[in-house]
């Protein structure tokens, strides 16, 4: 386990000092303050109401989990293998008394600890927006909601960005990875409309599952039938991106 | 001696056709080994494997007792190496690349790592990204990176690539240092074939990826005038260097 801790904390370290995911985080926040500029602007300048405290953060989190977060993941992941086979930097994690399970599963924790980071700054900042601009409509049982609906959002994100990782380890160049990883992206969403009662399979449907834990009737069933594609997903995903990191010649 | 290395049967083809075939090779304690071969004999692929960078396709590495394959955290445990070049995180300062290879060492404190970067000459940079270094300079954050945690072993690819004269002997006197106060074992590959015979006292040669011989430096100096006549009729026998040097 001390290993593993030295390898997760070298990885939070190299992630924090590569300011890559403090300008992602940077963005992010700049987009609350964005959409709380545009919901003041078109409740003055045309009488819309706009959304309520509550409502607000929900907003930004359909929008973030759709753009910038799976951007900045895949930023992040890419950087986080891609990145350090190109310049050969992998041999100075990987010829040390650490084993390639080890590198794996920081790396891969390190990107989950990047998006659960990202994903509670926006939380933070958009409750912070949502009450400052339009605090008529708090209450605790929105917030509490809101904040479920933040957190189940981590776990489409991990399988994403599991995907992500897989890529990168099949292609060599980040930068295929990078738009492989967008048009991938698209090409799930666009079947995701068209074919409609196969949607749950593909990833990027799931990204909008918060708003089955936001459905006044639970719907008990359809959380498990995703959780477990995902969980399914997650697990075949993250095999597939070890099996190709650890036969890997450095 | 304690055989602290070995190399067993140890092949890797690529698909070239190059690489490494049936190498046996042990090395003892306190050993200062060159690892000598013209380009492309191997020299590398072998380090490679020996570090759990590539697999073999057959054969295996034992480092004090345990195989690179099996159990590679404790093979690992006592090596230090650099391998083909001296990498570095560019957006770290020196400092913060050593204290990431510190991390997997308990023992390895700020007092130590000011020290390695004393004895490799870059103390005074210790605050400066390598991205502003120089060939030299990454050399010896390598180095430094290298011999961080007091390792029982050391394998270095090519140590002396960018390092100027004075680097060359300060880098010289480092390794017969260790090895004489820490009885460091060495096991180092290098173009810089004087070099190695004012270093190493075993040397191994390797030509097409199969080890010709293995000798100790005395009895090489006692039969040839030089490592270099040594190295030039050893692979002569095999067929490749034209006779020059006699």
């Amino acid at each position: 386990m001390a290993v593993f801790q030295a390898a997760l904390l070298n990885e939070v370290e190299k992630l924090y000092k590569k300011k890559k995911a403090f300008v992602a985080i940077i963005l992010s926040l700049s987009m609350i303050v964005l959409g709380q500029l545009i919901i003041v602007g078109v409740r003055t300048g045309f009488g819309v109401r706009g959304v309520g405290s509550a409502e607000f953060p929900i907003l930004v989190l359909s929008v973030v989990v759709n753009t910038i977060l799976p951007l900045f993941t895949a930023l992040v992941a890419i950087d986080s293998f891609s990145g350090e086979f190109s310049h050969n930097m992998m041999r100075i994690t990987l010829t040390r008394p650490v084993s390639r399970f080890k590198v794996f599963s920081a790396k891969v924790t390190a990107i989950s600890l990047f998006i659960l980071a990202n994903l509670l700054l926006l939380l933070v900042f958009s409750e912070l927006a949502g009450f400052l601009f339009n605090a008529n409509s708090a209450s605790f049982g929105g917030f509490a909601r809101t904040v479920l609906a933040y957190l189940v959002s981590f776990l489409p994100m991990l399988v994403l960005a599991l995907g992500i990782v897989l890529l990168a380890n099949i292609f060599k160049s980040g930068i295929s990875v990078f738009f492989l990883s967008i048009l991938f992206f698209l090409v799930f969403k666009v079947l995701g409309v068209f074919f409609s009662s196969y949607a749950s399979l593909f990833i990027t449907t799931h990204l909008d599952w918060y708003n089955l834990w936001l459905a006044h009737s639970f719907p008990g069933w359809k959380i498990l039938r995703q959780l477990l594609i995902m969980a399914g997903y997650g697990i075949m995903l993250f095999t597939a991106g070890f099996y190709l990191f650890d036969k890997k010649e450095f | 001696m304690d055989k602290v290395i070995e190399i067993q049967n140890l092949s890797k083809l690529y698909p070239n056709g190059r690489g490494i075939h049936e190498i046996n090779l042990d090395i003892y304690q306190g050993d200062i080994f060159g690892f000598l071969g013209p380009n492309g004999a191997g020299k590398t692929t072998a380090m490679k494997v020996m570090t759990g960078l590539i697999r073999p396709d057959r054969g295996d590495v034992r480092i004090s007792g345990y195989s690179v394959i099996e159990d590679y955290e404790k093979a690992m445990a006592k090596v230090g190496c650099i391998i083909e070049t001296a990498e570095s995180y560019p957006y770290l300062s020196a400092f913060d690349n050593l204290k990431q290879a510190a991390r997997y060492y308990p023992g390895v404190d700020h007092k130590r790592m000011d020290e390695v970067l004393e004895l490799t000459g870059i103390l005074r940079y210790k605050n400066e990204k390598p991205r502003k270094f120089s060939l030299g300079m990454k050399q010896r954050l390598g180095i430094a990176a290298a011999i961080l945690s007091r390792p029982q072993i050391v394998i270095l690819d090519e140590p002396l690539n960018g390092l100027d004269v004075e680097g060359m002997i300060d880098m010289r006197k480092l390794i017969k240092h260790l090895a004489e106060t820490e009885q460091t074992t060495f096991f180092i590959s290098s173009h810089l074939i004087h070099d190695v015979e004012l270093t190493c006292n075993r040397i191994g040669v390797v030509y097409n990826g199969r080890m010709l011989n293995v000798e100790s430096m005395d009895s090489i100096l006692k039969n040839y005038a030089t490592l270099e006549n040594y190295f030039v009729s050893e692979v002569e026998r095999n067929g490749r260097v034209p006779s020059r040097a006699s």
